[in-house]
């Protein structure tokens, strides 16, 4: 700690902290315009200049100098008022003036920095610029007339994205930020640049001329996407979601947004949204009531349930509360067949965990990332998947030098890190490799074997999977998979990191085995601050497994109410909350089963293509109409509010559930969604002694920081085998879509309107495919078209394509297999 | 008058000695006797002791900066040599190259040694084409005879120097927007702390030194501390300098004089006089960043204290003379501009505030300025010099500063007459 005088003000601080901060900290304002917490410290600005009785003769500027023992800092006089007034003059010599036409205005640091200092004329005069504006895409505008050149959006996007789409070009006054030649902005469309820029140069589209700062409602709330769990503040005019705004003071992301979260929003003011409950009538859904509706469901399951049994099948956007009713909704239907996320993506992880390490969550929270100083990512570079999270590991990397391993079928931007290396394997083969870097501790003698049980079996098993066997299977180098087994053994602090959903069904319980083996081998189970990650793709995906939304005693999970339904064995199936059509592997199979039972209910935001083959629809809530809470990745039970009231008629699945159970007879009298999560917390153990009311802008971790395994047991797990094909579909995950909701969301549908199919250069080039060629693909007897990508990511003979597109049909060819033989045709 | 040589002893106009010329004249001598019989500490000690001072501007004590250096620290560590030469009036360096590159060869193998530093860097601005040319024959010829390279002279200490032609601006000559450009990055000057020592060239302790700086330590370590600070002719320097002479000048070439000769030998004896028997109405005398000394100036020694002294810097000791029928405003407004469009960019004082101090000397040289203008162009120059983010800005408000010291009275005239007057 380092003692310091601040206006004669006797502060103590940390001796890592700048002037600057050491005020902030004290309570004195000091003006800043390139300053930002997260970036590095930068002092391009000049406007923190203050006066430092130690370093007389000059000012000095506050956000880039170290405190240091016995300093004296004055942070105002007639001297630094009038230097702050000359930069502020400089700064507006070239800016244009258009504050009235400009969305900043009302939150602009450089308007408000000029009132405060009263810059009423400027003696300086010079020439403004006249830039044209790029408003190549439809999301981020660019006027770069306004900019002050903080460089804030070069940096973010360079330290924290790691995508690099801005930098500084020219000299002098010519000075300007531009992309690569130039061009209009082509990026990922996070967002990053727009909620650090201090002025109006970097605005969303969207929301041009849509209010004024003090015409807008803010509301924090959860993102709805992925199981990072990001604060994003609504803001809110006229019962709409306008915008989102920047907010780094509360929740996991530090400010720091995806696409999703910053412009994936709009969904929830789509005019696609169903607002009357819909029921089919000669094979026509027509509009009606609640009443009608209520009545036809409760009494369609009624006489199901007498007959061949009811199914549900949720989806994990839905709140704990909400998750918790439904589990109510089916006692009172008098059914065990629950499930949810298709039964798959979540089944096969938790359990692999739970016989491991006899948990079935994630054991750490993501700042502990952070200190990680030895990465393991499976599946992808997490970025893909959990974009912000993925902002986390791109600064253990590049900050803090951790090094990072990628355990993947195709390569990512963070393979492109000084750190980091891909370990880049045949499709299908993540076990493989998982297990020949078992293999490779124990051989070097550096396995953990302390108190851990089944070692014996584990090594008979293991001895398959030499690292020079695996390379030659697999296609990674054994010295590779020596070296990143030996990284992370020798880690002070690990992460492993696994993410999960519903493209990657196959194999689910295998990898968790494998990785967890080896999360217990390598020590990362009992250093402390290492940890394993499990990452689920929906915003509750945690939720729905801590609150067992899961089949009970005899019931069935999803897959065998598909198939029963399908058989006729089933009388009728409730899905809440997912098209199930389009994103469940296998859509013949979905297909039949909802033509299968007699009687289907939808609940949902859209008249999705499940939701078509219903015979009664209930139009659902989005999250921004929500109160209630959903638990992120990292356990962290966090505070969803309603921003806006729901179009039409459509109501909150939690007060779905409570009109059903009520129809049903079950006779639910909650008072709002704190007596369900009281009601809730008295039967999830890990929730116990949780508040509803008492959730505050940081959530609640169940479990702690830190949870540890209850078990230490490494289980034999198999890989798979190669998939022999001449090309071989992968699919997943786009960076700018999350489930099928995406596809409803301007932002997201902006930049990735339609199904693609990618393909790595190489094959690209034998081919002779270009981008938005029309390409065919067939396998297991059906075959799809789709537009034609050409990238760098993926090795000869891979190619791959997203699963979110209902129109692109792609799960007509996999059939929940990790990767599938393929033949390509144009 | 003459003065020893020592970087120019071997100078043939129009002509470049390499290593045949270079070995006859005792070259790598100096780095024989290092490699034999000094400790790396010892080096550093030595040049320390001579009082070498920095030959880039700045004038900080070589030896000083060196013993910040790291040196047994593990891992990568880099030696660079500044030769981004691009002020105007500034070009020693490059007649140096010019005359023998083999010096600068020497002086970083022996300079790399007392540092530990495996790799050196040449930053070597595309401008001086010839001399990166000639440097890369120097390197490969004290490659060939084992003063460079894997286990030079048996020593068991491994140098290479890389030549890299860099895209330079002015800007690059500041050390750390030169490590920023040397790493492919543009060219912004970096924060200090940390300084280059502790993290420099791709965050590894580096140690930035200019071309004439590195060229002279193998003299040092041949005739020793006490030889070297003799040389000069005042007591507080140390050495001699290359001062490239410019201007309104009848003989505009580069010297290699010794620190504390005066003004007035340089002017009116090396210079052979102001150009066509006019007056001596000023100089800068350290290159385009220093401040004007004025004719009552001419019995200044130049060496790095005494002209400080006197209000002004030794800078690079690029000394461009101007006569008594030269605008100082006009010449002021010319250095101003380059300032102007070579700022990085980066900060505000610099970007917006250069052109701005250009406009206003526009304003007096178009007959446009009243007094409202001269106290803004008072106020800029305290306004922009001291708040920069490097020292760019500073130096570009040297001319402005040398302006109030020594020619007011010629920035009112303007306003008076309403024109310019030497027009």
């Amino acid at each position: 700690m380092v003692n310091l005088t601040i206006d004669g003000k006797e502060i103590t601080v940390s001796k890592t902290a700048t002037i600057y901060e050491a005020a902030k900290e004290a309570g004195i304002d000091i003006p800043v315009l390139c300053y930002a917490k997260k970036l590095l410290p930068y002092g391009a600005c000049r406007v923190c200049l203050v006066e430092v009785e130690q370093m007389k003769g000059r000012l000095i500027p506050s956000c880039t100098t170290p405190v240091t023992e016995g300093m004296v800092v004055t942070t105002m006089s007639d001297e630094i008022q009038k230097v702050r007034k000359t930069v502020l003059e400089f700064l507006l010599v070239n800016h244009v003036i258009d504050c009235p036409v400009c969305d900043k205005g009302g939150e602009c640091d450089l308007q408000d920095l000029t009132y405060e200092y009263e810059v009423v004329t400027n003696r300086f005069e010079g020439e403004k610029f006249d830039l044209p504006t790029d408003e190549v895409n439809p999301l981020i505008e660019r006027n770069m007339n306004r900019c002050v050149l903080c460089g804030k959006c070069v940096r973010v996007c360079d330290e924290i994205v790691g995508y690099g789409s801005y930098s500084f070009i020219n000299r002098g006054f010519e000075t300007k930020i531009a992309t690569a030649f130039d061009r209009g902005l082509n990026c990922e469309f996070c967002g990053q640049c727009v909620s650090m820029c201090p002025v109006g140069a970097i605005l969303p589209r969207p929301f041009k001329f849509k209010a004024r700062p003090w015409q807008i409602k803010e509301v924090d709330s959860v993102c709805s996407y992925c199981g990072n769990g990001c604060t994003i503040t609504m803001g809110v005019k006229d019962n709409k979601v306008q915008t989102i705004r920047f907010n780094d003071k509360i929740g996991v992301n530090d400010g720091n947004l995806c696409i999703r979260g910053r412009f994936g929003y709009s969904y929830a003011n789509s005019d696609d949204r169903l607002t009357t409950p819909l029921i089919k009538k000669d094979g026509e859904l027509v509009e009606a009531s609640w009443d009608e509706a209520l009545e036809a469901v409760a009494e369609g399951f009624k006489k199901a349930a007498a007959d061949k049994g009811v199914g549900i099948i949720s989806g994990a956007r839905l709140t704990n509360e909400e998750l918790f009713l439904l589990k109510n909704v089916a006692k009172a239907i008098g059914t065990e067949n629950l499930d949810h996320s298709g039964g798959e993506c979540y089944k096969g992880v938790t359990e692999g965990l739970v016989e491991t390490l006899g948990v079935k969550a994630s054991t750490g929270t993501f700042p502990q990332v952070e200190d990680a100083d030895v990465i393991l990512s499976i599946r992808s570079d997490f970025y893909e998947t959990h974009p912000v999270f993925g902002m986390v590991v791109n600064q253990a990397v590049k900050r803090n030098e951790a090094q990072l391993f990628i355990v993947a079928d195709k390569k990512g931007k963070f393979g492109k890190l000084p750190n980091a290396e891909t370990l880049l394997h045949k499709p299908a083969l993540e076990v493989n490799v998982l297990n020949a870097m078992a293999q490779a501790l124990i051989e070097d003698g550096s396995a953990v074997t302390d108190g851990v049980d089944g070692l014996d079996e584990l090594k008979k098993s293991l001895a398959d999977y030499a690292p020079e066997k695996v390379a030659a299977a697999t296609g990674v180098p054994a010295e590779q998979i020596k070296a990143a087994a030996k990284a992370l053994a020798g880690a002070n602090k690990s992460a492993i990191l696994l993410a999960y959903g519903l493209p990657y069904t196959a194999q689910s319980k295998e990898i968790a085995v494998a990785a967890a083996n080896l999360a217990i081998l390598s020590g990362n189970v009992d250093k402390e601050g290492s940890n394993l990650y499990l990452c689920g793709e929906k915003a509750n995906s945690q939720g729905a497994i801590d609150l067992g939304v899961i089949p009970a005693g005899s019931g069935q999970g999803a897959q065998q109410m598909l198939d029963a339904a399908a058989a006729g064995s089933l009388s009728a199936l409730y899905v809440v909350g997912e098209d199930m059509v389009t994103s469940y592997p296998d859509r013949e199979k979905v297909e039949k089963a909802l033509d299968g039972a007699g009687f289907v209910v939808a609940q949902d935001l859209f008249l999705s293509p499940t939701a078509q083959k219903a015979d009664v629809v209930l139009p659902a809530a989005s999250f921004a109409e929500k109160d209630g809470t959903f638990t992120n990745a990292e356990r962290r039970i966090q505070r969803v509010h309603p921003g806006i009231t729901s179009p039409g008629e459509a109501k909150t699945d939690y007060a779905i559930f409570e009109l059903l159970a009520n129809k049903l007879g079950a006779g639910l009298s909650y008072t709002g969604p704190a007596a369900v999560f009281a009601a809730l917390a008295n039967e999830v153990d890990a929730y116990k002694g949780v508040e509803f009311n008492a959730i505050g802008a940081q959530g609640v971790v169940w479990g702690g920081e830190e949870l540890k395994a209850a078990t230490k047991k490494v289980v034999p797990v198999k890989g798979a085998a190669a998939v022999d094909g001449k090309f071989v579909l992968l699919t997943g995950s786009a960076l700018y879509h999350s489930g099928t909701v995406s596809t409803h969301a301007k932002g997201p549908v902006a930049v990735v309107p339609e199904a693609y199919v990618e393909f790595g250069s190489e094959d690209a080039t034998v081919l002779q495919v270009a981008d938005g060629d029309m390409i065919k693909i067939k396998a297991n007897g059906a075959e799809v078209q789709l537009k034609a990508k050409v990238d760098k990511r993926l090795p000869q003979g891979v190619v791959f394509a997203p699963y979110h597109f209902a129109e692109a049909g792609l799960n007509k060819l996999y059939k929940g297999e990790a990767a599938i033989a393929v033949e390509v045709s144009k | 008058m003459k003065h020893p040589q020592l970087l120019f002893k071997n100078r043939i106009p129009g002509e470049t000695v390499f290593f045949d010329g270079y070995r006859k004249s005792g070259g790598y001598e100096g780095l024989e006797k290092t490699i034999k019989s000094m400790s790396p500490a010892e080096v550093t000690e030595l040049v320390k002791a001579s009082g070498l001072c920095g030959r880039g501007g700045a004038g900080f004590p070589t030896g000083t900066k060196w013993s910040f250096f790291p040196s047994d620290q593990p891992g990568p560590k880099y030696l660079v040599c500044n030769c981004d030469e691009m002020e105007p009036g500034t070009y020693k360096d490059g007649v140096l190259l010019r005359t023998d590159p083999h010096q600068l060869i020497e002086g970083m193998i022996i300079t790399a040694y007392a540092l530990q530093t495996p790799e050196a860097y040449v930053f070597i601005r595309y401008a001086y084409e010839d001399c990166a040319q000639n440097l890369e024959r120097a390197v490969a010829e004290a490659k060939e005879a084992g003063y460079l390279g894997k286990d030079i002279l048996g020593s068991g200490f491994s140098c290479e120097i890389h030549v890299h032609r860099s895209a330079g601006r002015y800007i690059c000559g500041e050390e750390t927007a030169l490590l920023s450009g040397l790493e492919g990055r543009r060219p912004n000057p970096r924060l200090k702390p940390p300084f280059p020592a502790v993290r420099g060239l791709f965050d590894r302790p580096t140690t930035v030194n200019n071309v004439e700086t590195l060229a002279n330590i193998q003299h040092i370590v041949t005739g020793g501390a006490d030889w070297f600070k003799s040389l000069a002719l005042t007591e507080e320097g140390a050495g001699t300098k290359l001062f490239g002479l410019s201007g309104h000048l009848e003989k505009t070439e580069c010297f290699e004089l010794p620190l504390g000769v005066t003004l007035d030998e340089i002017v009116n004896e090396h210079g052979g006089g102001v150009r066509g028997g006019k007056k001596f109405k000023a100089c800068l005398p350290g290159g385009a960043s220093t401040p004007y000394l004025a004719a009552n100036h001419l019995d200044v020694p130049l060496d790095f204290t005494a002209i400080t002294r006197a209000g002004s810097r030794l800078g690079t000791a690029g000394v461009t003379v101007f006569d008594e029928e030269t605008c100082m405003v006009a010449v002021t407004l010319n250095l101003i501009r380059f300032f102007a469009r070579e700022s990085c960019g980066w900060c505000t004082p610099c970007r917006d505030g250069l052109p701005y101090v250009a406009w206003l000397l526009e304003q007096f040289e178009q007959g446009e300025a009243t007094e409202e203008h001269l106290e803004n162009l008072r106020g800029q120059f305290r306004n922009i010099a001291g708040r920069s983010f490097c020292a760019l800005a500073e130096g570009a408000m040297g001319p402005v500063e040398g302006l109030f010291n020594c020619f007011e009275e010629e920035l009112v005239d303007h306003i008076k007459k309403g024109r310019c007057p030497f027009k």
